[in-house]
């Protein structure tokens, strides 16, 4: 037992920078402790260990943020970021000047679902407030962070409802609009985001509201299913995760007696419907090459193309979960890249 | 459903503010990405907390999960921006409790977890249960009052923009412009209240001669103070957390003291006094010196409250004295007056006073050096076991003007904003005229009669660490309970962070108090970075 874990240990060290290897693998050990064998969650552990960071009306490397409750029966709060071109702090009144005052351009506002497997993070979580920030200057976007609520306490589909909420929300903000008068938006999310993503933008689809989604960006998505797959089994505990961990979670958010093969886990599983015809949005997808979980990302992928949707994957070799979060490794820079291009190319 | 959205004033730290973790430096030695993500680390010490974690790692794949489980929910834990310490903290508490005995259940419950004290606040501070029905708004707001809303707004700050540049005859038209707007507004339009509160303190900078804050008398602070407490948590959040932090320091103690600088009606204290008479071994002597302004009408106030807590101390055979030390303001008091005895175990505890000794930055310290200093120093040589300090999580001590009025704006309507979930009247009504004379005493008055002088933690931490403090760190037990009890009495929305060892208790992620514990360093001894830890080992 304890040389298998030796061996994990110097095999996830290998691959990741020695900063990062210590932020994955505190998230790693904090997370084993909050996750109890009965289901539960130690939800007052798992806040007193979140760093969490204010929102902040100063511009901070040409970013300034404010939040936002959408929805004061759930307590729906939203972190919006906004591009600042001077160092002058926005006036109070300001801040939800209409974006279209400051830029002839069409302005993307990408919906952003934190990661964390359902049950971890928030919208004010440091890392993840660290990267909306990013993905702002590098798409000239107002992004829209959802501080949805979290397994176990709130099992499928709150997560989706959430999102869902928070789309209608975004759509009927006139400030929003770029200089066509419609809110160009995309969904993004990584983990448990990425697949909150995918199910947002399929109601989205389905249901006659008319919202139009125009990307989704899926960073290292979490879908499942009853199968093990080869990557599940090759890679089990290798690199910060293992299947025992991602079947707690699925078990935390999905309906008491579900399996994994249920929709929300397998969206393109034997219990999913067809996505053939639907309008669904171009995605790109990111797959990190040691995460553990890629056979149902490059299915995921797969079931987009067999239904007639546009996907672009983007697989990246040697990368590992969280790589995104630090931008110490050429992956990092890799998928800022793709993602900027995919928004402007999409806008 | 239209969502119903706050689009006045959103929750953020406010512009030029300096308070923004993200503009304090960091010393350059500390790994720059981790901090971004919340994490102190030397980099010349990464290898050494990635050993530890590998330790850890092992140590915990040889605990049965329930195991883990268990010491998560019992060991008490500080301190997790420290990654060091941390790690090494979850290593000891591990193997300590792989080498001992497990205690039974209810015994570890005692020790770790004074049942005494959640009880006494259930007992005495139980709110009726409509206090904890979220605010039943409507869930649409028309377009014509989010109009009327952002106007009051941009109004508010364009005055305060006049009163910047001294044009006051334009910010007195624009005052009245605003007044009459404010008669348009519906009274459900949430930002409604605090622009009054805003206007009014407005319009007594402007019009008033002199500028004045809101006059009243010792007897309604304290009928108002009361109100606050009832209507919202952020007094008894401060009261159950100092507490708390009260009762581990003085662990082993027979001889105890309690320095309150502000008694008003020594609501803090019936649950630390049933909760020392429920410590395992029995209660110490407990001495309490209160402090607070002097009755005008010849009563003795605070005499009355020491007898009202001395009769139920002796109703739970602990034994008890009190004093009263009157004085206007707390550089009037002289050590003396505390008649400290060096044998006793002292407790400092400051509810939103030490901000009442600042003077405004930049003043030449030698001209008017500030009463801080002095009465730090003065705590210090009574050689506390701990001082615990609560404040505003604000900069509302800035030199400019406007600065100052905006962050009090954002500050304050995040606060009333979290008062509209109060259903209790008149408390609600009370609450915010209290606040109302906050906000009047930040806006309309200068000098020294501005003392609603609030500073951040991260100010605070830097002038106790200078005046010879060391943090005492409040830990997961202390986090865990405070987020227990506002669950159970008050409106969800209300969270309670970690910070470096210190908690605040804010509304919807923007926190607006902060609470904090120190222990003095012996004043023969050479300063030193070390931190202790409130009833645990020294790391």
């Amino acid at each position: 037992m304890a040389r298998s874990n030796e061996v994990s240990i110097n095999e996830s060290k290998m691959v990741v920078p020695l900063n990062t290897w210590v932020l994955i693998s505190n998230f790693k050990l904090a997370y084993n402790l909050l996750r109890r064998p009965d289901g539960t969650f130690n939800r007052h552990l798992a806040e007193f260990l979140d760093r969490k960071v204010p929102a902040n009306a100063n511009p901070i490397d040409g970013v300034f943020s404010f939040d936002v409750i959408v929805d004061r029966a759930t307590n729906l709060l939203c972190r919006i970021y906004r591009p600042s071109d001077t160092d002058e702090p926005p006036n109070v009144a300001d801040l939800e000047k209409p974006v279209k005052s400051e830029s002839s351009s069409t302005v993307p506002v990408i919906v952003f679902f934190h990661g964390g497997s359902f049950a971890h993070s928030s919208a004010n979580s440091a890392i993840y407030d660290t990267l909306c920030r990013r993905l702002v200057g590098l798409c000239r976007a107002v992004v829209v962070s959802v501080n949805y609520r979290r397994a176990p306490e709130h099992r499928y589909p709150c997560a989706y409802d959430d999102g869902w909420t928070v789309l209608n929300w975004v759509k009927s903000r006139a400030w929003l609009e770029s200089t066509d008068s419609k809110v160009h938006i995309f969904l993004a999310g990584d983990s448990s985001g990425g697949n909150i993503a995918h199910h947002v933008a399929l109601k989205a689809a389905e249901s006659e509201s008319g919202i139009e989604v125009l990307g989704n960006i899926l960073l290292n998505p979490m879908f499942g299913g009853e199968l093990r797959t080869e990557s599940e089994k090759r890679l089990d505990g290798k690199y910060f995760v293992s299947v025992q961990d991602r079947d707690w979670y699925w078990r935390a958010f999905l309906p008491d007696g579900a399996d994994r093969d249920h929709p929300a886990c397998n969206p393109f599983g034997p219990k999913a419907a067809s996505l053939e015809g639907v309008k669904f949005p171009k995605s790109l997808v990111v797959v990190a090459g040691l995460d553990l979980v890629q056979d149902w990302q490059m299915a995921y992928v797969e079931g987009l193309k067999k239904a007639g949707q546009q996907v672009k994957d983007l697989y990246l070799e040697k990368a590992t979960i969280g790589f995104y979060l630090l931008p110490n490794n050429a992956h990092f820079h890799t998928v800022m890249d793709e993602i900027k291009k995919f928004v402007s190319s999409n806008c | 459903m239209v969502p119903y959205d706050t689009a006045a004033i959103p929750i953020a730290n406010p512009p030029a503010s300096s308070s923004s973790s993200t503009t304090i430096s960091k010393p350059p030695e500390i790994d720059g990405l981790l901090a971004g993500a919340g994490y102190k680390v030397r980099s010349s010490d990464l290898r050494h907390v990635a050993q530890r974690l590998e330790r850890l790692e092992t140590a915990m794949l040889n605990s049965p999960s329930q195991h883990l489980s268990l010491l998560a929910s019992d060991a008490v834990l500080y301190n997790p921006s420290d990654l060091s310490t941390w790690v090494d903290s979850l290593l000891s508490e591990l193997n300590q409790s792989q080498s001992l005995p497990s205690l039974p259940s209810d015994l570890s419950d005692l020790i770790s977890n004074p049942t005494a004290l959640d009880a006494s606040w259930m007992d005495q501070q139980l709110s009726p249960p409509t206090a904890a029905i979220p605010n039943q708004q409507p869930s649409q707001l028309t377009v014509v009052e989010e109009d009327s809303g952002i106007r009051l707004v941009h109004m508010l700050m364009t005055c305060a923009e006049y009163v910047q540049r001294g044009d006051l005859s334009l910010a007195g038209s624009l005052i009245q412009d605003m007044q009459s707007l404010l008669t348009r507004v519906n009274t459900g339009c949430g930002i409604r209240k605090v622009a009054g509160c805003f206007i009014d303190a407005l319009s007594r900078r402007v019009f008033a001669a002199g500028g004045g804050g809101i006059p009243g008398s010792a007897y309604e602070t304290e009928i108002l103070y009361h109100h606050f407490y009832e209507a919202c948590p952020y007094l008894k959040f401060a009261h159950f957390t100092a507490n708390q932090a009260i009762l581990e320091a003085f662990d082993g103690h027979d001889c105890v003291h309690v320095v309150d600088f502000n008694l008003m009606h020594g609501l803090q204290w019936p649950a630390l006094i049933q909760a020392l008479a429920l410590r395992p071994g029995g209660p110490p002597t407990l001495r309490l010196t209160g402090i607070g302004p002097p009755s005008p009408d010849g009563r003795d106030s605070l005499r009355e409250i020491g007898l009202r807590l001395a009769e139920l101390a002796r109703s739970v055979n602990v034994r008890f004295a009190f004093r009263g030390v009157a004085a206007s303001r707390l550089e009037d008091v002289k050590p003396w007056m505390l008649q400290v005895n060096p044998k006793e175990a002292v407790a400092v505890n400051s509810i939103m006073q030490l901000h009442k000794l600042l003077v405004g930055p930049g003043l030449d310290p030698a001209h008017r050096p500030a009463p801080i200093e002095a009465v730090l120093g003065w705590i210090r040589s009574l050689n506390p076991k701990i001082v615990t300090v609560v404040e505003h999580e604000a900069d509302h001590n800035q030199p400019v003007f406007l600065d100052r009025f905006t962050e009090s704006l954002y500050y304050y309507s995040t606060m009333f904003d979290s008062l509209d979930a109060c259903a209790l009247q008149p408390e609600k009504a009370l609450a915010e005229m209290y606040i109302q004379r906050e906000i009047c005493n930040v806006v309309s008055c200068e000098g020294s009669a501005r003392l609603e002088r609030h500073e951040p933690l991260a100010r605070w931490r830097e002038r106790l660490g200078r005046a010879g403090f060391r943090p005492l760190h409040l830990g997961s037990n202390a986090f865990k309970q405070a987020s227990m009890l506002l669950t159970l009495f008050s409106a969800e929305g209300y969270c309670v962070e970690e910070n470096e060892g210190c908690l605040t208790l804010g509304w919807h992620s923007r926190p607006l108090i902060a609470a904090s514990a120190w222990h003095a360093l012996p004043e023969t001894a050479a300063v030193s970075p070390d931190v202790a830890v409130v009833g645990g080992a020294v790391m």
